[in-house]
């Protein structure tokens, strides 16, 4: 194992790119990404994990997130070999514990004075709310990459670590201040903080000896907002042309009180007051904002792509051909079948906690003694029922996000993935363990860590 | 003896260089000879040798030797398998001390916080809340309390505002004052709920529940449980709870992982309602109840009648009778408020029959 760098960076010289390498086939020595696993042995493992978190009060959280990630790396085979997670629930519960201690002196009292504080001087609970989320979104923005490091910490390929330099703080400032321009310019400058805070992640990652280097500039992801843009636009124009140049309700410029009152007249059956012109055309309304979550799924994920065709390590480039439209879709329809199962879980939730409080006389038939054995239960009986009813719902609900959305999401992300140079792979040696005692543990008591 | 199998696909990581090595497979005595290319042979005892966990897909799995925390072996041929006994054997549990002496250090510092340091701080920053203060956050309380109270999901449940009974609530407050002028502090607001529940809020506010007017046996039992919670807004308990709550539910939060979700100010809310205050309190605004209403004439019994009252009434632990069960001492209270009566005094109606009848009939 040498300990020697063949990169210590800063880089002498920016690492220029091959010219653009054409996605072909595998004797050209492009190294492709295999995704091996499937679906139903990641849903039994969902749920047999999810099952023991309940279970456990939670407290299998951190052996359930452990076993999934192992699941997803080893499914992930860049070159045919499996990733590996070497991540340790024990060390996770640690970081965990670790991280309670010091958040909640920060959290019970910060919070607690600026109560006090918002009360004596503002005389409303609104600012004292407004400061306490406020204090903890540069924590937010620490964990964040404090949970990035610790996994790619314990990520490895063929037997080498991957890792990531120290630089918190460093982060959770610089994204305060992107996050600032952002809103400043309405939004304008968001490629920038895209790229600048992906950057500055990929600059001080590293795999074995050999750090990446994030190329390009910020500019080229503005290609990535055509459709959000585009959609934007349209909303806009659909607005004007609907209530303001050929308004669909009847003449005088409407309020918006108004309008709802007219809304709730029509509700109660007296669609008398207004005459609507084209009232189809209000259907542009949800079609455009439609467009709008389009062109966000499509920006998160069309970034991504153009930035990981800049990552560079030495002798080693990567290439994406992910398709926004494609993770579009895996979103829209995995979210539908989850969603689906929620609402069909809901109602039967209502229904049998209808049959338990209510008395099951309206809902069931009696027996032929006239008896009902559902609502004869004691009460506690009932209520640990529902509550268990209660769990098993959120339980599923995990299960079926893994299985229909995250799933097909490193499936795509996988396949869509290569590295068309991979010379410099011989020269890289291993790196050594970043021992990390309070592993993720700021990011699960924030609750941030729950993105596998 | 010596077993081989198959090394096509197969491949060694020495834990140095991503380069997979080739190597061909043999278990002799005891041991997976594990030949490479360079000519070297690892032998690896197969008791040492264990399978990485939850592998996805079918074709190959990866195989460590414990005293190697990074050297890898990848195999395609499955029947090696059956050849290694301790495959799955976990590793001895180390550093569980360090586990252990964290996870009671968590437990301690959410306890030291909760029970000891905002309780103490809660108590002490509760008189430097101005009054103007202190009426603002008591009516965004109740205004969240009779959203979250309201099954219409519409408007905010309605405050009951029949006039005689209010000036007969207004009266009853004036004369358990007596000589200390209460109406200047308190504000008292009857909500139309069929809940048996009475509650203070920061800023003087005290509300009383349709459902407790209509399950008391007669004036002086709202009387009592009236005293009571004047008690309450004399020593400033709901301010504190208040600012005890700021400081705990983050904390709560923060072990069940679902901090600054818009839960929390239902929470609080709905805690405010279910009021906790500590037994010390409870036993002071009791005795504050006691001599307000000895003072006033009025039968300090009442307030043990209406224990009694509602237990008989419902039968179950249930809403006003839950509140107060919830600390163990209730007989001893049911006592002490008897202790307070006194056999040769001559004790007067809170409010005259029709008064009573006027706050009856407050909501209709």
């Amino acid at each position: 194992m040498s300990d020697t760098s063949i990169q210590t960076g800063p880089w002498a010289a920016t690492p220029k790119m091959r010219s653009a390498a054409p996605v072909g086939p595998a004797d050209d020595g492009t190294m492709r990404v295999d995704f091996t696993g499937r679906r139903g042995a990641l849903f039994w493992l969902a749920l047999k994990t999810g099952f023991f978190t309940i279970l456990t009060l939670g407290f299998y959280r951190f052996w359930m997130k452990t076993r999934l990630r192992r699941w997803y790396w080893s499914a992930m085979r860049p070159g045919g070999h499996p990733m590996e997670y070497a991540g340790d629930p024990i060390e996770k519960l640690l970081g965990f514990f670790i991280a309670v201690v010091i958040l909640t002196f920060y959290i019970g009292l910060v919070n607690l004075l600026l109560m006090f504080v918002s009360f004596s001087v503002f005389n409303s609970s609104v600012i004292g709310y407004l400061a306490s989320f406020a204090g903890v979104i540069p924590l937010w923005f620490y964990a964040r990459y404090r949970a990035r490091r610790y996994v790619l910490a314990r990520t490895r390929w063929r037997g080498v670590r991957f890792g990531l330099e120290k630089g918190a703080w460093g982060y959770a400032w610089r994204a305060l201040w992107y996050w600032f321009c952002t809103i400043v310019t309405l939004g304008i400058l968001w490629p920038r903080m895209t790229f600048l805070l992906e950057k500055y992640k990929t600059d001080r990652m590293f795999f074995g000896s050999a750090r990446l280097y994030q190329g390009g500039r910020w500019p080229m992801l503005y290609r990535a907002t055509l459709p959000f843009v585009f959609s934007l636009i349209a909303l806009g124009a659909s607005i004007a042309w609907v209530f303001y140049i050929d308004p669909v309700f009847d003449g005088d410029a409407i309020t918006a009180t108004q309008l709802i009152k007219e809304l709730d007249d029509a509700m109660n059956g007296s669609w008398s007051s207004f005459d609507l012109l084209g009232p189809e055309r209000l259907l542009l309304i949800p079609i455009t904002l439609s467009g709008l979550l389009f062109g966000a799924i499509y920006y998160r994920w069309v970034s991504k792509r153009i930035m990981a065709n800049h990552k560079l390590g030495p002798g080693v480039q990567f290439a994406s051909a992910l398709s926004g439209v494609r993770v579009t879709f895996i979103y829209v329809l995995g979210n539908f079948i989850a969603y689906l199962t929620l609402v069909l879980g809901l109602v039967s939730l209502v229904l049998l906690a209808l049959v338990v409080f209510v008395g099951g006389d309206m809902v069931l038939a009696d027996d032929i003694w006239g008896r009902n054995y559902l609502a004869d239960l004691p009460r506690w009986i009932s209520v640990v029922v529902f509550a268990v009813l209660y769990l098993t719902f959120f339980l599923l609900w995990g299960v079926l996000y893994n299985t229909f959305v995250t799933f097909p999401l490193m499936r795509h992300m996988a396949r869509t993935t290569t590295l068309p140079v991979t010379e410099g792979l011989g020269l890289i040696s291993q790196r050594d363990r970043d021992d990390f005692a309070e592993a993720e543990g700021f990011a699960e008591a924030l609750d941030l860590g729950a993105a596998i | 003896m010596s077993l081989g199998f198959d090394g096509l696909g197969a491949a060694y990581f020495d834990g140095d260089r991503p380069e997979p090595q080739e190597v061909s497979l043999h278990i002799a005595s005891g041991m997976l000879q594990i030949g490479l290319d360079d000519g070297d042979t690892l032998r690896w005892p197969v008791g040492e040798v264990r399978q990485l966990p939850d592998h996805a897909g079918k074709t190959g799995v990866v195989l460590r030797r414990i005293t190697d925390p990074v050297g890898r072996l990848y195999l395609t041929d499955k029947s090696v398998l059956e050849h290694l006994p301790h495959l799955t054997r976990r590793a001895p549990p180390k550093g569980r001390g360090r586990l252990v002496a964290w996870a009671v250090a968590a437990v301690a510092a959410v306890a030291f916080q909760i029970f000891v340091l905002v309780p103490l701080l809660a108590d002490n920053l509760a008189g430097f809340i101005p009054p103007g203060g202190e009426r603002a956050l008591g009516e965004a309380t109740f205004g969240q309390i009779r959203e979250a109270l309201d099954e219409s999901g519409l408007s905010p449940l309605e405050i009951c505002e029949g006039a005689e009974g209010t000036a007969a609530l207004n009266a009853l407050v004036g004369r358990l004052g007596g000589d200390r002028d209460f109406s200047q502090e308190v504000t008292i607001s009857v909500l139309d709920h069929e809940m048996v529940n009475a509650f203070a809020l920061p800023g003087g506010f005290v509300v009383l529940f349709r459902g407790l007017i209509e399950a008391a046996n007669g004036p002086d039992e709202v009387a009592a449980v009236l005293a009571h919670e004047i008690g309450h807004v004399i020593s400033a308990d709901p301010t504190r709870h208040a600012l005890r709550s700021a400081g705990s539910i983050g904390v709560l939060g923060l072990l069940f992982g679902d901090f600054a979700g818009g839960a929390v100010v239902l929470f609080l809310a709905e805690r405010l309602i279910a009021a906790q205050y500590s037994q010390a309190a409870e036993i002071g605004a009791d005795t504050f109840a006691h001599d307000v209403l000895a003072q006033a004439g009025i039968n300090p019994g009442a307030l043990s009648d209406m224990f009694e009252n509602m237990r008989a009434k419902t039968g179950d632990v249930d809403g006003l009778v839950a509140h107060f069960l919830s600390h163990p001492s209730l007989g001893d209270r049911i006592n002490a408020a008897q202790a307070e009566v006194e056999e040769d005094a001559v004790y007067t109606p809170s409010m005259m029959d029709a008064d009573w009848a006027a706050v009856q009939t407050i909501c209709d």
